[in-house]
């Protein structure tokens, strides 16, 4: 139990967390050197970390104050941060193995700032009660002393996902464009491995590079992502969502609904085909500071009445009676133009390595020489094909729609996105035309909106310009006419 | 300078054609002028290539070289043609409650900034803009920023003065009002 105003410190395995990484670096050269000078020199380096560490620690003090935090740190270079309570936007709790083995969580305190959104303004060790206890009284301090429901309480969740629905999440909400570059080369690993079997020496290698590569760009991703929502569970209790998730280092985040500047409904290629959809919110100020992913996911991958189900349990602000508007036939034309640019852009830069390996594999014996000529220019052709197939869908689902207070961007060829955006959080709006789209009579928007990780635009498709200034001067008319109510939006 | 509409102490700036403001003259001499520099490492870049690299690109050094002479030529016409369209067009408002700027050579663009989401403004300016007597004001929202370039430095001074009176007076506005006894 911590009294309001006592000068505190962090659980002391901070110490061992903060060198944990450079120690088992430095070891390993150690051992590598084996009982060389230069071994010395590092073992001494470790040794000088873990005093460096321990005199931070300990020179390192945290006050809980009746209206603010003070991190205040005694070092050759001093600190004092100090954290109001009525600036703070999430006070989370986060788990990792480190913080498991020493029975500590880390509590990770964020304010509304974009230019540190990315980062945690304090993150301090404490014992894992502790932490919770903290948690729940800065919590109190923020919802003007109301009791807020304990997390550990068996709280449902609004929807059930199972460790299937975890997995399917993993797999199939990486982008399609990762997906694919990592079945190339997995079918490539798998290829070489093939005919190295034979053949002998130095496919091998090839196979294991393209192997290691699959792992970076598609599984590793995906394993990361069932890791990081394992057991997830969200709910609502009055203005706050809570979601809890998490196998090796677990979350516990929870933030006001009032903080959500917009809403993302995603599909990649694979979950529209699964009939499938997961949704994310911005939220400014809960940075993690693990350089995960910020945003925080409000449903993990499920059938898209579900997902919808949820949504308008979970965050019902952001929901309403649609009626999108397709782009106009001039948008069409420019779109088609662009195409036809990037198509001529495209073989324009494969002629002539077309040309070159043509003639160097026409020599080749076998089958070789028959197909390797060809697959250059058969890749352009495919390629310019996928470019005007995409040109067409994005013709086909782009869209745009307003109501009293939200509208939304429909994008996405192969990665589809529906943004359902509040006026009152549009920071500054952006209409563009180039010359072909002022041609055609058709203009874009891009929304400038306070994000997860900071500032960040979500554009628009083709539209007419005044149908896309009307998000501009609705924002303004909401300002004049006071139904922008400051005291829940400004930031 | 043309000021207009002014409410408490603090004055909007329009005028001009549908109450837009246009530019100094002198912002072509300072947008040519960061042209040269910019076309000077390129054709330092260009003389590297012609030095350099014909021995590591080989058959392919032409293709390369005649690909580099357009895209200096195509540079050249863009940098020579695109100062006097960009002062064209260039126009700004700033009223009670909204910047307003629309700009653009190629690609038009029509900035809107609600004043209430301000959050700073800044003046700057660099050794030519100095010399030429132009500033930049560059405002600072939550989720972007939006830059007024090549204002004469006392519009600039007064743009930013006017925009701080404006988001100091909304502020003001807002604190709850509490009389002598603190009630």
């Amino acid at each position: 139990m911590i009294v309001p105003g006592e000068r505190v410190r962090c659980h002391p395995s901070v110490i061992v967390e903060k060198s944990l990484s450079v120690v088992v670096l430095i070891a390993l050269l150690v051992t590598r050197l084996e009982a060389t000078a230069v071994a010395g020199v590092l073992a001494a380096a470790i040794v000088a970390l873990l005093l460096f560490n321990y005199r931070q620690w300990k020179l390192t003090t945290i006050r809980f104050g009746e209206t603010e935090i003070v991190v205040e740190r005694d070092t050759l270079f001093k600190a004092k941060k100090t954290l109001p309570y009525a600036k703070i936007a999430s006070v989370n709790v986060n788990r990792g193995i480190v913080n498991r083995l020493f029975g500590t969580s880390k509590l990770q305190i964020n304010i509304n700032s974009g230019s540190s959104a990315t980062v945690p303004e304090a993150a301090l060790t404490f014992g894992e009660d502790m932490a919770d206890e903290l948690r729940s009284a800065i919590l109190g301090a923020l919802h003007d002393g109301e009791v807020l429901p304990d997390e550990d309480e068996a709280t449902e969740s609004l929807v059930s996902f199972s460790p299937a629905d975890v997995i399917v999440h993993g797999l199939f909400s990486v982008p399609t464009y990762q997906t694919i570059f990592g079945s190339v080369f997995l079918a490539y690993s798998v290829f070489e491995l093939y005919t190295s079997a034979g053949a002998g020496i130095g496919g091998d290698s090839r196979a294991l590079v393209s192997l290691l590569m699959f792992f970076v760009v598609q599984f590793g991703p995906a394993v990361s992502l069932i890791f990081r929502y394992y057991n997830y569970r969200v709910y609502r209790r009055g203005e706050t969502i809570f979601l809890q998730h998490g196998l090796l280092r677990t979350y516990k985040t929870s933030f006001e609904v009032s903080r959500i500047n917009a809403v993302r409904v995603k599909s990649t290629l694979a979950a529209r085909l699964l009939h499938r959809s997961w949704i994310e919110a911005e939220v400014v100020g809960l940075a993690s500071g693990t350089g995960e992913s910020l945003r925080p996911v409000l449903c993990l991958l499920k059938d898209d009445a579900t997902q919808q189900r949820l949504l308008r349990e979970l965050a019902p602000e952001f929901v309403y009676d649609r009626s999108p508007e397709r782009q106009p036939a001039g948008a069409w034309s420019v779109l088609l133009i662009r195409a036809a640019i990037a198509s001529f852009a495209l073989v324009l830069a494969m002629v002539w390595s077309s040309l070159y390996v043509y003639h160097a594999a026409t020599a080749l014996a076998g089958i070789a020489g028959a197909v390797l000529p060809w697959v250059l220019p058969l890749a352009t052709i495919l390629g310019v094909l996928a470019i005007f197939y995409a040109t067409h869908v994005s013709c086909r689902i782009t869209e745009f729609d307003t109501s009293k207070d939200l509208f939304t961007f429909v994008n996405g060829a192969v990665d589809r996105e529906t943004v359902v955006m509040s006026y009152d959080r549009v920071q500054m709006v952006r209409v563009e035309r180039g010359p072909v789209a002022g041609f055609f009579g058709v203009a874009r928007a891009r929304v400038y909106l306070l994000s997860s990780t900071g500032g960040t635009s979500i554009s628009s498709g083709y539209f007419f310009e005044n149908r896309l200034g009307a998000i501009g001067e609705t924002v303004m008319e909401r300002i004049a006419s006071g139904e922008y109510d400051w005291r829940r939006n400004s930031v | 300078m043309f000021l207009s509409g002014s409410r408490d102490g603090v004055s909007t700036i329009d005028g001009g054609e549908g109450g837009y403001r246009r530019l100094n003259r002198k912002c072509l001499l300072s947008i040519y002028f960061g042209h040269a520099i910019s076309y000077a490492f390129l054709l330092g870049a260009f003389v590297l290539v012609e030095t350099y690299a014909q021995g590591f690109l080989g058959p392919g050094y032409d293709l390369v070289r005649y690909a580099f002479i357009a895209v200096l030529a195509i540079v050249l016409a863009y940098m020579i043609v695109s100062p006097p369209v960009f002062y064209a067009r260039y126009r700004y408002q700033i009223t009670e409650d909204r910047i307003d700027v629309r700009s653009g050579v190629l690609v038009l663009r029509h900035n809107l900034v609600p004043i209430e989401r301000v959050h700073q403004v800044e003046v700057s300016r660099g050794p030519v803009n100095s010399m030429l007597g132009l500033a930049d004001v560059t405002i600072t929202t939550a989720g972007g920023v939006a830059t007024l370039s090549y204002l004469d430095i006392e519009e600039a001074e007064r743009v930013a003065d006017m925009l701080d009176g404006l988001v100091g007076r909304m502020l003001k506005e807002r604190v709850p009002a509490t009389g002598p006894a603190g009630d």
